[in-house]
C-alpha cells in the first residue's frame, strides 16, 4: 500500500501494524515517539489531513490516501518552522522526547485557531504529556508561534 | 559565560525530532530481545523449558538461570538479584528468561511455548508486615526482611523529650510511584570474543562497566558504556537495570548485537519509588523550640536490594529536616517484599521524607496557635549550625529560600471563605534539606587542536537537564574560549574518563569543578608555551576568547599549538570528595553540600467534590552561582509539576503483588491542565558562588506545601499520598462526625 508522508509516496507492506511502527521502523523517521502505546502521552502524535492522531492508535492502513505529517516534514527550505523556532527562543523542552509530539499538536491547534487563549492552548495540549515538567514554556512556546505562524 | 541563558547546544536536534536516544539505535544484524517475567510474586521456579520455545523459526537463542554463572548477581552492596531467576522469583514480572529473535512477532510467539512451572511460596508485600514475626523471608540471609537499618544517634533523647512542653507523633505514608520517564529503558549489548560492548539510556556508564566486568569476569577496560542523550531519567536510570540481561542475552547469539527495549508495562516492574511509612516523634517548648525528634522510616524497597543500601542510609540524613533540634535520634530500614524493586526517584527519598517532616510541622504550628511560617523561619538552620550528624553547615540558605517563595505568592491573604460553590482557599509551605552523594569522584579531559577547537570528554549523562550545555559553559568560562569552539562527547567508557554517576544533582559541582580543573591546567600549558612567543612571563598572561593575552599582544590558542609544532594538547581535571558517617551513630560529614528549595501553595479547595486546584505556586531552590538561569528555572518549574504527580495522583496499585495500573491510562501523571494556574519561581545565588546542581530542590516541597494549604482552606489533614479528592472527602465527613 502507498501511504503519503510529508509530501511524497512510500510504498509499504501491508498487514496490521500501527501508523507509529511503520513510520518508524519501516521509513525510518523516528521523530515520531511511542511513550505509552495506548494514546494518552502524545508523545506519538503526527498530523492526518491536518488533525492530530496518535499514531499509537491508528493502523497504516487507515491513513492510506490521507497526507501524513511528521515533524520530519516540517521544516521547509531548510528553515525551522516558526513552532519549532518558539520552541527553542522559549526553551520549551528538556530531554525533548516528547518535544515533536507538543509541536505537531500545536501545529494543529493553530491551524484551527490561529488565536488561542491560554485556556484553550491547555485544553488543546491536554492530550500531550511532558515528564520533565516543561509546560510552562510551552504555554510560552505556542504564544509565541502564534504570533509569527 | 557563566550566567547566560544560551539555549542546549543540541536544540536543533531537539525540536526536529532528530535527537538520537537509545530507541532509535540500529546496528547491522541486530537482533530483537523480548523479557520472559514472572506471574507469580513468589515462588520456586521448578520448571524453565524452553525446548519448544526454540523451535520457533526466527529465534536465535534463549537465555535462563541455567546458563548463568556464579557471578551473576548485582546490588548496590548486597548482590541479591540474578540476571535472570536462578531457581525461585520474588517479584511479578521478575525476569525468568530472555528471547532473542530475528522480529519481536518471533520473540512473542516463543514465550507462549516456555513452560514455566511454579511452586507457589507464601508472599508479602508490606514492608511492616514483613518484619513481623512468621512473614514469608525472602532472601535467607536476611531472615527478618530487614536488609538494611542505618542509625543516627544525637544527643540523649528521653532527657530531650522530657524538656518538652508537647511532644507530637504522627505518620505520613507515600505510596510506590514510577519515574515513569517517557523514554524507557533500553540497552543494546555485543560481543566481540571477551569484549562487550552495551549500549544503553543509565545515568551511571561506569557502574554499568563495573558491574558488568564483574559478572563476567572481564577486565573493565574490555566493556565499553555508551550513553546517548536520554529521553528522561529522574532516578529510574540511576542503577543497574536490564543492562546485565542484555549483555548475559547476547553472549549466547555468537556476536550479534541484541537490543532491548522496555514496554510501558515493564517500566512499572522494573523500578518503582520506595513506598515508605514514616513516624516522626517531635519534641517542642511553648516558646516555639524543638527539644528532640525521632524518626523511624520503613522503606518498602521490593524483593531485592537494588540501590537501597545506599539510599536508606540518604534517607536517614534526609529525614530530620532543615531546622535546630537538639536531640535527633533516626531509624531507617530497608525491607524486602515480594514487589518489584525500588531505586531513586527525583528527589530521591526527600520526596517521602519532606512530606513527612513538613507535614508535620503544620500540625505542630496548628496546635500550638503559631504561625507556621513564622514558626518555621524561627527554627530554619543558618550557616554554622551544626546538623544531627555533627557537621558544621555552611552556604545555607533556607531562610531565603522559604522567604523568596512565601513572597512569590504575593500578598498574604487569609483562608477568605469564595464566593459561594467556589470552594475555600488556604496557603502552605514547605522546605528541603537534602545531601547529595557524600563519596563520588568525577573526572574530566580536554583536547585543544591547533584549528582552536576544543573537545570535552566527559561521562556526564545529558538527560534533559541541560547537562553538556551546562560543561561547555563552564569550559568555555574557565578556559577563554567562546561557546562555538567547544564540542562535547561523552559518555563512552572507551574514550571518556570517570565519572560516578549523573544523579542527586551532583553534575555541576562535581563535573563542573573537574572541567574547571582541567581548564586550569590548560590554561597553565598554554601560558608555558606562549610566554616566549609574547615575551611575556606566564604569570602575567591571561586568556579570553580562545587567544592568550598579554598587556599589548595575544596569540590564539590554534597558532601557540602551530607555533610550538603541536597538533594538540589534551589536559585532564578530577574533583572528588571522600565524607562519610558513622555506621553505628550517623555521625561525620553526610554531604559536601546542601541541596535546599522552598515552595508556597495557594489552592482552592472544592467541598462539594474534594477537588483541589492550586491557584499559585512559587518555588526557590538554593543554586550558589547559575551557570544558565532559564535552564535554571526550568528545572524548577520542572520539579514543582512534576512534584504534583506524587502529591495529588500517583500510585503504583499492586493487587497480590500485580500492578493493576501498570500505564499511562490508570497512572496519571500530570498533564498542561494540571499545572498551577501561576507558577513561579527562583534561583538564589549567594556570594561564595559555588556552583550547585539543582535537579531536585523543588521537587520535595510541593506535597506538604499543598497538604499544608489544604488544611489551611477546609481544616482537614491528609497523611498519605496522594491527596486524592475521595481522601479530602472522606476526611471532611469525618471531621463533621462528632
Ligand atoms: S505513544 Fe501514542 S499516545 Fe502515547
Ligand atoms: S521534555 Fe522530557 S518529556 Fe517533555
Amino acid at each position: 500500500m502507498i501511504l503519503n508522508v510529508n509530501g511524497s509516496r512510500h510504498e509499504v507492506q501491508e498487514g496490521t501494524r500501527t501508523l507509529l511502527e511503520v513510520l518508524r521502523d519501516d521509513l525510518g523517521l523516528v521523530g515520531t515517539k511511542e511513550g505509552c502505546g495506548v494514546g494518552m502521552c502524545g508523545a506519538c502524535t503526527v498530523l492526518v489531513d491536518g488533525r492530530p492522531i496518535s499514531g499509537c492508535l491508528i493502523l497504516a492502513e487507515q491513513v492510506v490516501g490521507k497526507e501524513i505529517l511528521t515533524v520530519e516534514g516540517l521544516e521547509k527550505n531548510g528553515q525551522l518552522h516558526p513552532i519549532q523556532q518558539a520552541f527553542i527562543d522559549e526553551r520549551a523542552f528538556q530531554c525533548a522526547y516528547c518535544t515533536p509530539g507538543f509541536i505537531l499538536s500545536t501545529a494543529a491547534l493553530l491551524n484551527e485557531n490561529p488565536n488561542p487563549s491560554e485556556d484553550e492552548i491547555r485544553e488543546y495540549l491536554s492530550g500531550n504529556l511532558c515528564r520533565c515538567g516543561s509546560y510552562q514554556n510551552i504555554l510560552k512556546a505556542v504564544l509565541r508561534a502564534h504570533q509569527r505562524v | 559565560m557563566i550566567g547566560e541563558s544560551v539555549p542546549m547546544l543540541d536544540s536543533l536536534a531537539r525540536v526536529t525530532g532528530t535527537l538520537d536516544y537509545m530507541i532509535n539505535l540500529r546496528l547491522p544484524n541486530m537482533l530483537v530481545g523480548k523479557i520472559v517475567r514472572s506471574q507469580s510474586p513468589h515462588a520456586k521456579l521448578l520448571k524453565v523449558d524452553i525446548t519448544n520455545a526454540l523451535q520457533v523459526p526466527g529465534v536465535i537463542a534463549i537465555l535462563t538461570g541455567a546458563d548463568l554463572g556464579a557471578n551473576a548477581f548485582y546490588g548496590a552492596g548486597i548482590k541479591d538479584q540474578g540476571v535472570v531467576a536462578v531457581d525461585r522469583v520474588r517479584y511479578v514480572g521478575e525476569p525468568i528468561a530472555a528471547i532473542a529473535a530475528e522480529s519481536l512477532d518471533a520473540a512473542e510467539e516463543a514465550e507462549l511455548l516456555i513452560d514455566i512451572e511454579y511452586d507457589e511460596l507464601p508472599a508479602v508485600f508490606d514492608a511492616q508486615a514483613a518484619i513481623q514475626a512468621g512473614a514469608p523471608t525472602l532472601h535467607e540471609k536476611f531472615p527478618n526482611n530487614i536488609f538494611k537499618h542505618a542509625k543516627l544517634r544525637h544527643g540523649d533523647l528521653d532527657v530531650a523529650f522530657a524538656e518538652a512542653d508537647e511532644i507530637f507523633e504522627d505518620t505520613f505514608t507515600s505510596p510506590p510511584a514510577q519515574q515513569a520517564s517517557l523514554e524507557p529503558h533500553v540497552s543494546a549489548a555485543q560481543w566481540d570474543g571477551e569484549r562487550l560492548t552495551i549500549w544503553t539510556a543509565s545515568q551511571a556508564p561506569f557502574m554499568v562497566r563495573k558491574t558488568l566486568s564483574e559478572i563476567f569476569g572481564i577486565a573493565p577496560e574490555a566493556v565499553r558504556v555508551i550513553v546517548p542523550p536520554l529521553g528522561g531519567g529522574y532516578g529510574g536510570k540511576g542503577h543497574i537495570r536490564i543492562e546485565p540481561l542484555a549483555a548475559a542475552m547476547a553472549r549466547k547469539t555468537n556476536g550479534r548485537p541484541v537490543k532491548f527495549a522496555l514496554s510501558r508495562a515493564e517500566e512499572f516492574v522494573t523500578v518503582t519509588k520506595h513506598a515508605a511509612s514514616i513516624t516522626l516523634k517531635t519534641g517542642v517548648k511553648r516558646d516555639g523550640t524543638f527539644t528532640a525528634r525521632q524518626v523511624t522510616l520503613y522503606w518498602n524497597g521490593g524483593a531485592y536490594a537494588d540501590a537501597s543500601p545506599l539510599l536508606v542510609p540518604a534517607g536517614m540524613v534526609r529525614s530530620v529536616g532543615p531546622y535546630r533540634i537538639p536531640a535527633v535520634h533516626v531509624d531507617s530500614y530497608g525491607i524486602y517484599t515480594n514487589l518489584p524493586p525500588a531505586g531513586a526517584y527525583r528527589g530521591a527519598m526527600s520526596s517521602q521524607t519532606t512530606w513527612a517532616y513538613e507535614s508535620q510541622m503544620d500540625i505542630i504550628a496548628r496546635k500550638m496557635g503559631w504561625d507556621p511560617l513564622e514558626f518555621r523561619m524561627k527554627n530554619l538552620f543558618v550557616s554554622g549550625d551544626r546538623f544531627a550528624t555533627g557537621e558544621e553547615l555552611r552556604d545555607v540558605h533556607f531562610v531565603e529560600c522559604l522567604e523568596a517563595s512565601a513572597k512569590g505568592l504575593g500578598a498574604p491573604s487569609s483562608p477568605a471563605l469564595l464566593p459561594e460553590g467556589e470552594g475555600k482557599r488556604g496557603r502552605g509551605y514547605g522546605v528541603m534539606m537534602k545531601s547529595t552523594v557524600a563519596t563520588s569522584k568525577s573526572q574530566a579531559r580536554l583536547k585543544l587542536t591547533d584549528d582552536g577547537m576544543v573537545t570535552l570528554f566527559t561521562s556526564t549523562v545529558e538527560m534533559g537537564q541541560g547537562g553538556h550545555t551546562t560543561m561547555a559553559q563552564i569550559t568555555a568560562e574557565a578556559l577563554g574560549v567562546p561557546l562555538s569552539a567547544i564540542k562535547i562527547i561523552g559518555p563512552d567508557t572507551a574514550i571518556t574518563p570517570f565519572d560516578s554517576t549523573t544523579s542527586a544533582s551532583r553534575s555541576t559541582s562535581m563535573m563542573g569543578n573537574a572541567v574547571v580543573a582541567a581548564c586550569g591546567s590548560m590554561r597553565k600549558k598554554l601560558f608555558e608555551l606562549s610566554a616566549p612567543l609574547l615575551e611575556t612571563p606566564p604569570d602575567q598572561l591571561r586568556t579570553k576568547n580562545g587567544f592568550v593575552v598579554a598587556n599589548e599582544t595575544s596569540i590564539s590558542f590554534g597558532d601557540i599549538l602551530k607555533r610550538n609544532n603541536l597538533n594538540e594538547l589534551n589536559e585532564a581535571g578530577e574533583y572528588s570528595t571522600s565524607l562519610g558517617l558513622d555506621p553505628e551513630t550517623g555521625q561525620g560529614v553526610s554531604t559536601p553540600h546542601w541541596h535546599q528549595g522552598a515552595g508556597a501553595a495557594e489552592v482552592k479547595v472544592d467541598t462539594e467534590t474534594g477537588r483541589v486546584t492550586i491557584l499559585r505556586y512559587s518555588a526557590a531552590s538554593f543554586a550558589g552561582r547559575v551557570v544558565n538561569p532559564r535552564m535554571a528555572q526550568l528545572q524548577n518549574d520542572g520539579n514543582v509539576i512534576f512534584g504534583l504527580g506524587p502529591a495529588l495522583m500517583e500510585e503504583i496499585v499492586f493487587d497480590g503483588g500485580q500492578p493493576t495500573n501498570p500505564n499511562l491510562a490508570d497512572y496519571s501523571i500530570p498533564s498542561i491542565r494540571d499545572i498551577p494556574v501561576e507558577l513561579t519561581s527562583i534561583c538564589i545565588e549567594s556570594d561564595e558562588g559555588e556552583m550547585h546542581g539543582i535537579g531536585e530542590m523543588t521537587l520535595p516541597p510541593v506535597a506538604p506545601a499543598i497538604a499544608n494549604a489544604i488544611e489551611d482552606a477546609i481544616g482537614v489533614r491528609i497523611k498519605d499520598l496522594p491527596i486524592t479528592a475521595e481522601k479530602i472527602l472522606r476526611a471532611l465527613r469525618e471531621k463533621s462526625q462528632p
